[in-house]
């Protein structure tokens, strides 16, 4: 058992379940999605993205690139977020803010089935 | 380049993540923080402003309190962000000022740029394991020859002398350990455009070491090295390194042949000095009995040559036991004592050849005030009291660096002069003479050029083009000038090598085979000269037989035209 595995095992599964969390629900209904969810999702994700820098193995380019995916949707979700609240119509806003984390979740899921191959391919 | 942005993020892992968490925590509280608007309505920043206004709280910009004026709760939680963003914020700051300056980050990048300007090298270079005295005056050779140069060198002191050299090209250097053969892949070991490497280390088992990592990693590259001990040389052989100088050998076998030789000597020296330079006669030593100062390696190489030259020596050593002598006198020699004791008056010749410049000075000028008219060796260790040297003005001065400069440039400006100057050495003195006064008669007194030229069609397209088409070309061809045929280049053939068989000095009416290689020295002039005889074949044909060929299609129709009437 190692401490940094936990950390970063856990950082990467929560920033899946985070995103997931935000995504679920109706895609057009601003009540299914919470501004503070989204929040934690993106500095959750951050975080995993700078647990994976400086790892120079295959798979840990990959698990970065991944990360690397996910930031890039949810902080274009916040960003349209916090640029179009309240100049557009509340419902395709939040069409746009979730179809966004759902890509997102996408790239975490990747990141997280990475990880899980690379668990088992351990063999210890 | 990636690895260090890989070292640099990985370093910055934790001010990045101490960063984002503070940030987050600041972020949230602020947005929860209850405030009042203009009209008294409760309101509350949303996440974006909060971000907005911690980021520019934590860097210190502070625009103030914007759209309201905060509640009592609002500005509590700033407050403890301040505290909570500004010092990490100035903890990561830090953290990548330390990291520009750190001396890993550094030392990786000057590698990584090391190992991409050698990688971009588009024309053939030499790659040189040192930058001490010889390999200085190589480099500098090297590289006004318009040859490119790559050094590796593990003091950087030295390294920042060649900084502040002016040379033509730019010369890329590594401060690193040449044993290392990570460092010799990045110096271009396998670099399809690399010549050979030269190891020329005053350590031999770093020479050593060099070369047989280099024949492991590319059998096919040549390898000079210098070797001291003949063990090591031995050893260096045993590895198929081509040439393996030892200074020492070298000087003995030089005054030998000066002793028997004098014309061999002047042309071997003539023709692997630094062209452009003049070269004084030098004396003839004489024969007699010589004092010799100094048993080391120097010393036993300069006794072996003059006992086979049948001269008989006094040898005075300091340590005998040491150097295992068996008959000498005991002393250093710089005392007049000792050198009484070797009978100095009646001596011909003395040799300070120990490894201590003040020494050898000290017992030249004690010798000389003993007798006059003794002809004086003198081993120069350090090129720095050249000043010392210069003005004690010996006959002849031995300087190890200088030897071993002479000797790479033999071997790798043209690789036929080192073959030339090996058949010289079995040629009597009086031919010697002769080939002297003919080159001088030609190319003057100053140290000429020496290049070698193979036909091929890739180096010479016109000579093998008219070859091909049964037009004799001669060597004496090639010593006419390309734009004044009834005038003579300033160039002398020293050797032509066809099917591996030399012909020393070869007759001028040669007539030339494709595959041939031809050794030349002359002036610079005469070089730029026979370029345009051997690539133009409109030149050449001039040259041959003084008919100028048209250049335009319709001049050279109507050429044919009247030459058909």
């Amino acid at each position: 058992m190692n401490l940094e595995k936990v950390i970063f095992g856990f950082f990467i599964v929560l920033a899946m379940t985070l995103n997931f969390g935000f995504f679920l629900g109706d895609i057009d209904n601003a009540h299914h999605h919470h501004v503070y969810e989204l929040y934690a999702a993106i500095i959750v994700s951050l975080i995993a993205t700078v647990l994976k820098f400086g790892d120079r193995t295959h798979v840990g380019a990959i698990l970065l690139s991944t990360s690397l995916a996910a930031d890039i949707q949810l902080i274009a979700a916040a960003i349209l977020w916090a640029a179009l609240d309240g100049k557009m119509d509340q419902a395709s806003l939040t069409v746009y803010i979730v179809s966004l984390s759902g890509g997102a979740l996408m790239a975490n899921f990747v990141s997280v089935i990475l990880l899980i191959s690379e668990t088992i391919g351990q063999r210890r | 380049m990636n690895s260090i942005l890989f070292l640099i993020l990985r370093r910055l892992r934790r001010p990045l993540i101490l960063i984002i968490v503070c940030f987050s925590i600041a972020i949230l509280g602020l947005s929860l923080m209850p405030g009042v608007d203009n009209n008294g309505q409760p309101w509350r920043l949303s996440i974006f402003e909060s971000f907005y206004l911690i980021s520019y709280t934590a860097t210190t910009i502070g625009f103030g309190e914007i759209p309201y004026p905060y509640s009592q709760a609002q500005r509590l939680w700033l407050t403890f962000s301040i505290y909570l963003t500004v010092i990490p914020w100035f903890y990561a700051i830090g953290k990548i000022i330390t990291l520009l300056q750190d001396s890993a980050l550094r030392q990786a990048i000057t590698t990584e740029r090391f190992a991409r300007a050698v990688a971009e090298l588009k024309e053939p270079f030499y790659i040189l394991c040192s930058y001490g005295e010889s390999a200085s005056v190589l480099a500098k050779t090297l590289d006004e020859k318009g040859m490119r140069v790559v050094v590796i060198e593990s003091q950087q002191e030295r390294l920042n002398e060649l900084d502040l050299a002016e040379t033509r090209s730019v010369i890329p250097h590594l401060c690193a350990d040449a044993k290392l053969p990570e460092n010799l892949i990045r110096a271009g070991v396998h670099h399809p455009f690399c010549s050979g490497v030269v190891t020329l280390t005053d350590n031999d088992e770093v020479n050593l070491a060099v070369a047989v990592a280099v024949k492991l990693m590319n059998p096919n590259l040549p390898v000079l090295a210098r070797a001291e001990r003949d063990d090591i040389a031995a050893n260096m052989a045993s590895f198929g390194t081509d040439h393996i100088i030892n200074p020492y050998t070298l000087f003995g076998e030089q005054l030998a042949m000066r002793v028997h030789a004098i014309g061999t000597y002047i042309l071997h020296e003539w023709l692997t000095d630094v062209p452009g330079d003049t070269l004084l006669p030098p004396e003839n030593p004489p024969r007699g009995r010589w004092v010799v100062c100094g048993y080391g390696r120097f010393g036993k190489s300069v006794v072996q040559n003059l006992e086979r030259e049948n001269i008989t020596t006094t040898i005075v050593e300091a340590t005998p036991e040491l150097t295992g002598c068996d008959n000498c006198i005991v002393g250093s020699g710089t005392e007049a004592r000792t050198l009484l004791e070797a009978d100095i008056t009646n001596a011909v010749g003395i040799v300070a050849g120990t490894d201590n410049d003040i020494n050898n000075l000290s017992i030249v000028m004690t010798a000389y005030e003993l007798n006059p008219k003794l002809f004086v060796v003198i081993r120069k260790n350090r090129r720095h009291n050249d000043t010392l040297f210069k003005q004690f003005n010996a006959d002849i001065t031995m300087q190890p660096t200088e030897i071993i400069a002479h000797e790479c440039l033999a071997h790798m400006i043209a690789p036929l002069l080192a073959q030339f100057l090996t058949l010289v050495r079995t040629q009597s003195n009086s031919w010697a003479n002769q080939l002297i006064s003919e080159l001088v008669s030609v190319v003057g007194e100053t140290v000429p050029e020496r290049w070698a030229i193979s036909i091929q069609e890739s180096t010479t397209p016109a000579i093998t083009e008219l070859l091909k088409q049964g037009v004799p070309v001669s060597l004496h061809n090639l010593t006419q000038d390309p734009v004044e045929r009834s005038k003579a280049l300033n160039l002398v053939p020293l050797l032509l090598l066809r099917d591996n068989v030399p012909m020393l000095v070869p007759p001028i009416a040669t007539g030339l085979r494709i595959g041939d290689q031809i050794l030349f020295c002359g002036t610079p002039d005469a070089r730029s000269g026979l370029n345009i005889s051997v690539n133009n074949i409109k030149a050449l044909t001039y040259v041959i037989d003084g008919i100028e060929v048209p250049d335009s299609l319709a001049w050279r129709w109507f050429k044919g035209f009247l030459s058909r009437k």
